[in-house]
Parts: C-alpha cells; sequence; structure tokens
C-alpha cells in the first residue's frame, strides 16, 4: 500500500514528457533553483573579473616596444609580452573540460584546498582572459591611428591616450563580442560538473539518475538555460542599443550669430 | 628679428633605409607664419611630425626656446602642450562630443578648471564659427566643420606655435574655403604658425616665409614673394611651373 502511494505520486512508466518534467521541477524544485544560482553567479564572476584580465591582456598585446626605449624597460615589456602570449595560447589551445581537471586536481594534489567552485570560477576567469585579450587587442587596433595621435599631440602619454581615448571607444566596440563571451561562459559551466560544481548539468544528473530520467530532467535545464540566456540575450540588446547615443544633437542656439 | 620660438638643428629621419629627411636645418620666430610646400613624398609632412615629436628623429635635434626637446615623456608633455597640432584627418576624439573635444586638452594636459576649459573652447568655438555645434559629435559634422573644431582644440592649449599638417587636403573643395579663411585671420592676429600645404594661393598671400622642399631636402627658404616670383632653383622652377600648369588645364 505504501509502496502504491510512492508510486502514485510519479506520473508512471506511461507519464508523458510534460509530466515528467513537471515532476522533476517540483519535486527538486530547491536544488534546481540553487544550481541555477549557482551556474549565473560562477558565469557572473567568472566572465567580469575574466573581462579585467581580457583587458590587461588585451592592452599588453598593443604596448608598442619603441627602440628609443631604455634596455631594462625593453627588457622587462620582452617578458611580459611573452608571458602574456604563452598563458593566451595555452588556454586557447586546450578544453576547458581538461582545463577543469588540470586546475582542481592538480592544485588539490599540490595541497592548495581550493572548493570545486573556486577552481570554477578560475577555470573561468583564465579561459575568459585568454579569448578576451585577442578581442580587446583587435578592438583596440581597429581604432584609428589618428584618435592616440590627436591625444599625444596634445601632450597626453601613451598610456593616458589609452585610458581616455582608445579603451572606451574599444569597448564600445568590443561591447557585442563581450556579450557573446558571457552568454558562450553562462553555457560552458556546464563542464564544471567535472569537478563536482554544483551547477545545473550536475544537478540534472543527479534527478535524472533518481528515476533514471534522463531526457526529461535535462530537457528541464534546457529550458532553464534558454530563458536565461534570452533573457540576458534582451539586456544585451539594450545595452549595445543604449551604448549607440542619439544620432541627432541639439543646436547651441544662444551661440547662433546672426549675420 | 623676432624672438626664436623653435630650432631645427641637423635633422634626420630615415624609416628603414629610407632617408627621409636629410640634415633639415630651419628655425621658426615668433609671429612667422611658414608655409612648407613640396611634392607628395618630399617629407614636409614627416618634418611637420618630427617637429612636435610624433616622429622620433633619426639624429639631431628640435630646440624649444633654446632647450632641446628629449624624448621623456615630461618633457614631450611641456614641450607638446606649447606647440599644437592640427592634422589632415582632424582626429577629433569621436567619443566626445564637440565642446568635450576642446575642454580635454585645457583638463587633462594643462590642469585648468572646468570653468577656464569651458570658457576657453567657447571662446576659440565661436572664433572658428562652430560654437552653435558644442552638442554634436565628430561623425555628424562635415570635413570643414571637423577641422574648424580641431583648429579651436588647438587653440584652446594657447599654444605658441600651430603645426598645420595639410589642414585641407582631405576636404572637397567647397570647404576648404572656410578653413582657410579661419587659418588667414589667425595668422592677421599674429599667431606662429607652420603649414605643410598645397594650397599655393594661400602659401603665396598669407605666409610671410615659405619653405619649397624636395626630396629630404629644404631646396628653398624665402619670403614668398621671391620664392613664387623668382625661385632660384631649377626644381622649384619645376615644380611651380607644373602646379601653374596644372591650375589651368
Amino acid at each position: 500500500m505504501e509502496y502504491g502511494l510512492l508510486l502514485s505520486s510519479t506520473p508512471g512508466a506511461e507519464g508523458s514528457l510534460f509530466a515528467w518534467c513537471a515532476f522533476l521541477l517540483k519535486k527538486y524544485s530547491g536544488m534546481f533553483l540553487s544550481a541555477t544560482w549557482t551556474t549565473f553567479y560562477v558565469a557572473v564572476i567568472g566572465t567580469i573579473i575574466g573581462f579585467i584580465l581580457g583587458f590587461l591582456v588585451g592592452i599588453t598585446n598593443t604596448i608598442v616596444i619603441h627602440k628609443e626605449d631604455n634596455p631594462i624597460k625593453k627588457v622587462l615589456l620582452h617578458i611580459l609580452k611573452w608571458i602574456v602570449a604563452i598563458y593566451s595560447e595555452i588556454f586557447r589551445d586546450t578544453p576547458m573540460i581538461v582545463q577543469g581537471m588540470v586546475i582542481y586536481y592538480g592544485l588539490r594534489q599540490n595541497d592548495v584546498m581550493i572548493s570545486s567552485v573556486m577552481a570554477g570560477i578560475l577555470v573561468i576567469v583564465l579561459n575568459t582572459g585568454a579569448y578576451m585579450g585577442e578581442t580587446v587587442r583587435a578592438g583596440i587596433n581597429s581604432i584609428d591611428k589618428g584618435q592616440e595621435e590627436g591625444a599625444l599631440a596634445m601632450g597626453m602619454s601613451h598610456f593616458g591616450a589609452m585610458m581616455t581615448i582608445i579603451l572606451p571607444q574599444a569597448i564600445k566596440n568590443v561591447i557585442p563580442e563581450m556579450g557573446n563571451t558571457f552568454l558562450s561562459n553562462l553555457k560552458m559551466t556546464s563542464v564544471l560538473n567535472v569537478i563536482g560544481v554544483s551547477e545545473l548539468f550536475l544537478m540534472a544528473k543527479t534527478a535524472g539518475g533518481a528515476y533514471y530520467k534522463y531526457y526529461e530532467s535535462y530537457m528541464v535545464i534546457a529550458i532553464i538555460y534558454l530563458v536565461l540566456c534570452f533573457v540576458i540575450n534582451r539586456i544585451l540588446a539594450f545595452v549595445e542599443k543604449k551604448t549607440k547615443g542619439r544620432k541627432d544633437y541639439e543646436l547651441a542656439t544662444e551661440y547662433i550669430t546672426g549675420d | 628679428m623676432g624672438e626664436k620660438i623653435i630650432d631645427v638643428k641637423n635633422l634626420v629621419k630615415t624609416f628603414g633605409d629610407h632617408e627621409v629627411l636629410k640634415k633639415i636645418d630651419f628655425s621658426v620666430e615668433k609671429g612667422e607664419v611658414i608655409c612648407i610646400i613640396g611634392s607628395s613624398g618630399s617629407g614636409k609632412s614627416t618634418l611637420l611630425r618630427c617637429i612636435n615629436h610624433l616622429e622620433t628623429p633619426t639624429s639631431g635635434d628640435i630646440l624649444f626656446h633654446n632647450e632641446v626637446v628629449k624624448n621623456t615623456q615630461k618633457s614631450l608633455t611641456k614641450y607638446r602642450s606649447c606647440v599644437g597640432m592640427v592634422f589632415q584627418s582632424f582626429n577629433l576624439f569621436d567619443n566626445m562630443n564637440v565642446l568635450e573635444n576642446c575642454m580635454f586638452g585645457v583638463r587633462k594636459v594643462l590642469h585648468l578648471s572646468k570653468e577656464e576649459a569651458r570658457t576657453r573652447a567657447i571662446t576659440h568655438l565661436k572664433e572658428v564659427g562652430m560654437a552653435p555645434y558644442i552638442n554634436a559629435r565628430p561623425s555628424q559634422l562635415s570635413g570643414g566643420q571637423k577641422q574648424r573644431v580641431a583648429i579651436a582644440r588647438g587653440l584652446c592649449m594657447n599654444p605658441e606655435v600651430l603645426l598645420f599638417d595639410e589642414p585641407t587636403s582631405a576636404l572637397d573643395p567647397e570647404m576648404v574655403g572656410e578653413v582657410l579663411s579661419v587659418m588667414k585671420s589667425l595668422a592677421s592676429q599674429g599667431l606662429t604658425m607652420i603649414i605643410v600645404t598645397h594650397e599655393m594661393e594661400f602659401a603665396k598671400n598669407v605666409s610671410t616665409r615659405t619653405i619649397f622642399m624636395d626630396n629630404g631636402y629644404v631646396v628653398e627658404d624665402e619670403s614668398p614673394e621671391i620664392l613664387f616670383n623668382h625661385p632660384k632653383n631649377e626644381r622649384t622652377k619645376e615644380f611651380l611651373h607644373r602646379y601653374m600648369e596644372a591650375k589651368v588645364s
């Protein structure tokens, strides 16, 4: 009798996809909710720090070493550029899932007791940094050389011109790509299940395993990913539109002279 | 004679194996309006860019009030804030509107107050007839308007010398006039200017000294009356002759 009651609470073997999805969602609502949150914040924190890293990488890549610079500065810049180049190459040429394993188990074996979430964020940061570095480099190079010259000719330093003139324009150009990177990171958090980050993929595996309903369980998270990304996409489109600015301008009529 | 502002000494500039400037010597005095003419590739733009160190001279020196301009940021900042530059491609900052463009250097390089920057910007924008457009972005302006804003931006720094690198070459004929007339009025106010140009009429009528450059050398450095009417050098004659021919046809 009791056994029958338990069974009757499930949609049963003939239950439709929708019925099972609804059942799993209800039964594991707390887990799915917390997993969605984990997915979201791992992606957000990882992406934001990754962007900062990416900008540093991109700016480093665009530093021009002049023949006239003093030798110490030249050597240091060369070393810095080398480190950045090697880092960027390694992280772009290996799969994220493998990076996750290497970083997580590598650190733990060397007595750095990093949590799986922290390791997950670290993987996303390093990945994003490597890819964004390239995007930012391209973004900076796409800004006409004259923009910097205009600032230099007034007495600004290269760094000052970079921060006030070039980067603001470059950022505007790479905003769509930044949005893409964020979306991609949000979905790529799924590979972090291999190091035990309790994000959506791992939850689906757990929930699906309990009833042997993998199709339904993954369908649930597919929809969660879809909704999440859809909303973010709309927000990004709005931000992009905002940064474009107005097409018209107001004439300062007080300065119009009658002639 | 007036007070010497800039002295170019033994200036050589090479790009790889190509020697663009070959031992250039000349000086600029206060109040002079110097036009540099010559065919494309003669080195005139490079000379101008070397004068404000956008190109680092390969050898030789630029002296500003008898002091060598060193290739350090501190020295360059001080020097460049006194020597403005107007470019062929305007180089207005695309991420700022007209007013912000003009205030930028006053705030960031001269470190003056916002009010002072604004006052200067409005004054000089009025001077070039662009004050009504303070809220416009560079992309919303015509070439001639952009160049006038660029000139106002240069003037806001209160420079001792203003350098012009082919300021009208990127403009269509209708807009050349409005820029030249602004420059003419600046010349009449006594602003020291060095102008690289292909506008021969302007050079002839406005400059106090005209320099003809060819193949990396200063070939002739004369008053415009002499240079245009009685050129001494064969190459100068040839160049002016070709120019006159082109104008007739």
